[in-house]
């Protein structure tokens, strides 16, 4: 911990302005308080709860796996977390949590009366604040009538349980703009846009920007996910502000590229609590920090540099 | 007049002064020290040469006098150190001299050498087998590759961004995590920015999100907006299933807290009004927990594999009271007797 104890002289680079929205303007130095205090819990900022539908538009970018890891790392912080998986036909949020041997109940039964809601939350037994809510079995269908309705039921019963309110509700949104999509959407009043520095995903990307906006959900915020510095390095992929002058959102989070997300995703088990922690791990916990202070990136990772060795380290020092 | 050069050599606060031959050349080492985030001290060496001259009858003499004495005394000065200098042995002849001090100094620096190659190859090969490792040991089989790396306790560090993985460097320019130094670069947006893609999406992209889903080729309700209303694909999800339960039911059922859901209730409710009816019709004495009964009340996706079981289960008791038929009937919903039947037929 030598290395995170700035000296009195330390000052942070006027170069590295960073973004604001409008709504919190805030004083120049908190922008690094984060990186500055240490031992502390992050500062919940918003009202409970706070509903954040994390989508993409297009599939495969790591939605699910974003949902699981900032859910996992919230409720290690100690908020009380209800993720939603809305994505009906094709449910994996289960899955990455290692939950899937205990999904009796979904929705769908609460819906039709089978069980109550208290019943269908399923907790997650490492960490009691971490709720999963699957929204329907692989093979039942939901009814047509009420699917968003539906949403907004489970929150404002999510708010009213005689536990407490959750501090957070995330949404797992499934791929494209269907149905499904319009039903997750509709409860959020927060969006997380998970996306890949792809020319596709970000074409995808940009047309559900648009339609969230269109639909009233203003704080949406980026998250890049797989991104390789080598290959932005050599030119061969875009690099993360490319991307963000392209979207114009403020960042949540880089994940780079690490071979780690298979292995945690295939274990059932998230990644942010892999030890020792991996590289994408730690992003993914900076990003949950980043979203429970409404905070955004001022500063991203852009290339590797060669570690300076000392002069012994010819000698094997 | 005598003129003195004196050469001295200081290290740290220490003075070593070489006098050859009533001349004598001063080296002095300066000491400073170069403070960084008062940690870090770093001492480095300055040789100063500084010639001294002193004579007590400098003030006596006339000047002139004084400057060609000064110039000639220094001449002769120079020509006794270059003389000085020419007799002394060049450097390699003294080294060649001493043969056997080179030997072991050549035998120390290959030693060195050795050493370090040795620890160079050793490590390399401890990193590339590393034995008793994690990774060796769930290769021999003692542990148990699924759970490798993970954990459920809580990691020792709270804060992501200052944690001993995540060191960021004094100048803020870049960041190491779990080893890999990155460079950092600010983000460049701008609300202004912002505004421009907001505007732009705005204009790309009308869009008012659908309140009612409608399967293809239904028809529009009287009192829904045709633009509220999202056309689905006849083999969708939504549009598969037909809902047996209103809305305002299934608002309640999603805020119930406590007792008995609504669904599980119902069909209670109904059984027992079928056990009432049953009651009345003087067939108690009859009555088991009869499959076909229990068929109307249950659903669908429940009953046929109950109903399916105990079919078996009754049919397998059948086949058992057929191939004995002498055993007393047993009651049907008392397990004791009913196991205690099965151990028979076992």
């Amino acid at each position: 911990m030598l290395s995170l104890k700035l000296p009195p002289s330390f000052s942070f680079k006027p170069n590295l302005k960073p973004y604001f929205p409008p709504s919190q303007q805030k004083p120049y130095f908190s922008t690094i308080k984060s990186v500055l205090q240490y031992n502390r819990k992050p500062q919940f900022a918003g009202t409970t709860p706070r509903v954040i539908v994390i989508t993409s538009g297009k599939g495969g970018v790591g939605k699910t796996t974003t949902t699981a890891n900032i859910g996992i790392s919230l409720a290690r912080h100690g908020f009380s977390v209800v993720a939603i998986d809305a994505d009906v036909g094709l449910r994996n949020l289960d899955l990455l949590l290692g939950l899937e041997n205990r999904v009796n109940y979904t929705a769908l039964e609460v819906l039709n009366g089978d069980c109550r809601l208290d019943q269908a939350l399923v907790r997650d037994k490492r960490w009691a604040h971490f709720e999963l809510l699957c929204i329907s079995k692989p093979r039942s269908k939901l009814p047509l009538g009420f699917s968003g309705k539906a949403l907004i039921w489970l929150v404002d019963a999510l708010k009213q349980r005689n536990e407490g309110c959750p501090d957070f509700i995330l949404i797992d949104c499934p791929a494209g703009i269907d149905a499904g999509f319009i039903t997750a959407i509709t409860p959020a009043n927060e969006a997380v846009m998970v996306t890949t520095p792809d020319i596709t995903a970000l074409r995808d990307a940009d047309r559900v920007i648009g339609l969230l906006e269109c639909d009233g959900i203003k704080d949406i915020k980026m998250m890049v996910n797989r991104a390789r510095t080598d290959m932005i390095k050599g030119e061969d992929m875009m690099s993360v502000l490319d991307i963000q002058e392209m979207l114009g959102l403020p960042l949540l989070g880089v994940i780079p590229e690490d071979s780690e997300v298979i292995r945690s995703t295939n274990r059932g088990y998230p990644l942010v609590l892999n030890r020792p922690p991996t590289l994408a791990g730690l992003a993914f916990e900076q990003a949950a920090w980043r979203l429970v202070e409404q905070d955004s990136m001022t500063a991203v990772m852009v290339e590797e540099q060669p570690k300076k060795r000392g002069f012994f380290s010819f000698f094997g020092g | 007049m005598a003129s003195l050069c004196s050469l001295r050599l200081n290290w740290l606060s220490s003075q070593h002064p070489i006098s050859i031959s009533g001349i004598g050349i001063e080296f002095r080492t300066e000491n400073y020290c170069n403070l960084k985030f008062n940690r870090t001290r770093k001492y480095r060496g300055k040789l100063v040469l500084t010639a001294c001259s002193t004579g007590s009858s400098v003030s006596t003499q006339p000047t002139s006098d004084r400057n060609g004495q000064n110039a000639f005394s220094l001449r002769k000065s120079f020509q006794k150190f270059q003389q000085t200098v020419a007799s002394l042995p060049p450097v390699v002849l003294v080294i060649n001299r001493n043969s056997g001090a080179n030997l072991v100094l050549g035998f120390f620096i290959a030693t060195t050498c050795l050493i370090i190659a040795v620890r160079i190859y050793v490590a390399r090969r401890l990193k590339d087998t590393l034995p008793g490792s994690v990774a060796d040991l769930v290769r021999r089989g003692q542990l148990r590759s699924d759970r490798r790396g993970i954990s459920s306790k809580p990691l020792q560090y709270e804060d992501p961004f200052n944690n001993p993985l995540v060191k960021i460097s004094n100048s803020n320019s870049t960041v190491e995590m779990c080893g890999t130094v990155y460079r950092l670069a600010p983000v460049t947006l701008t609300e202004e920015q912002r505004t421009i893609h907001q505007k732009r999406r705005s204009r790309a992209y009308q869009w008012k999100r659908p309140k009612v889903f409608l399967k293809e080729g239904d028809s529009i309700p009287d009192d829904v907006d045709p633009d509220s209303v999202r056309w689905i694909p006849a083999n969708h999800p939504f549009a598969t299933t037909v809902s047996d339960i209103d809305e305002d039911l299934a608002q309640n059922n999603v805020y119930q807290k406590h007792g008995v859901p609504f669904r599980i209730q119902a069909e209670h409710e109904a059984l027992q009004r079928k056990l009432e009816s049953l009651q009345g019709e003087q067939k108690f004495n009859k009555l088991g927990i009869d499959p076909a009964n229990a068929k109307d009340f249950e659903r669908a996706f429940r009953t046929q594999s109950k109903s399916h079981e105990r079919l078996e289960n009754g049919t397998h008791n059948g086949q058992v009271s057929e191939s004995k038929p002498h055993k007393p009937d047993p009651a049907p919903n008392s397990f004791d007797t009913n196991s205690g039947s099965a151990k028979d037929d076992i």
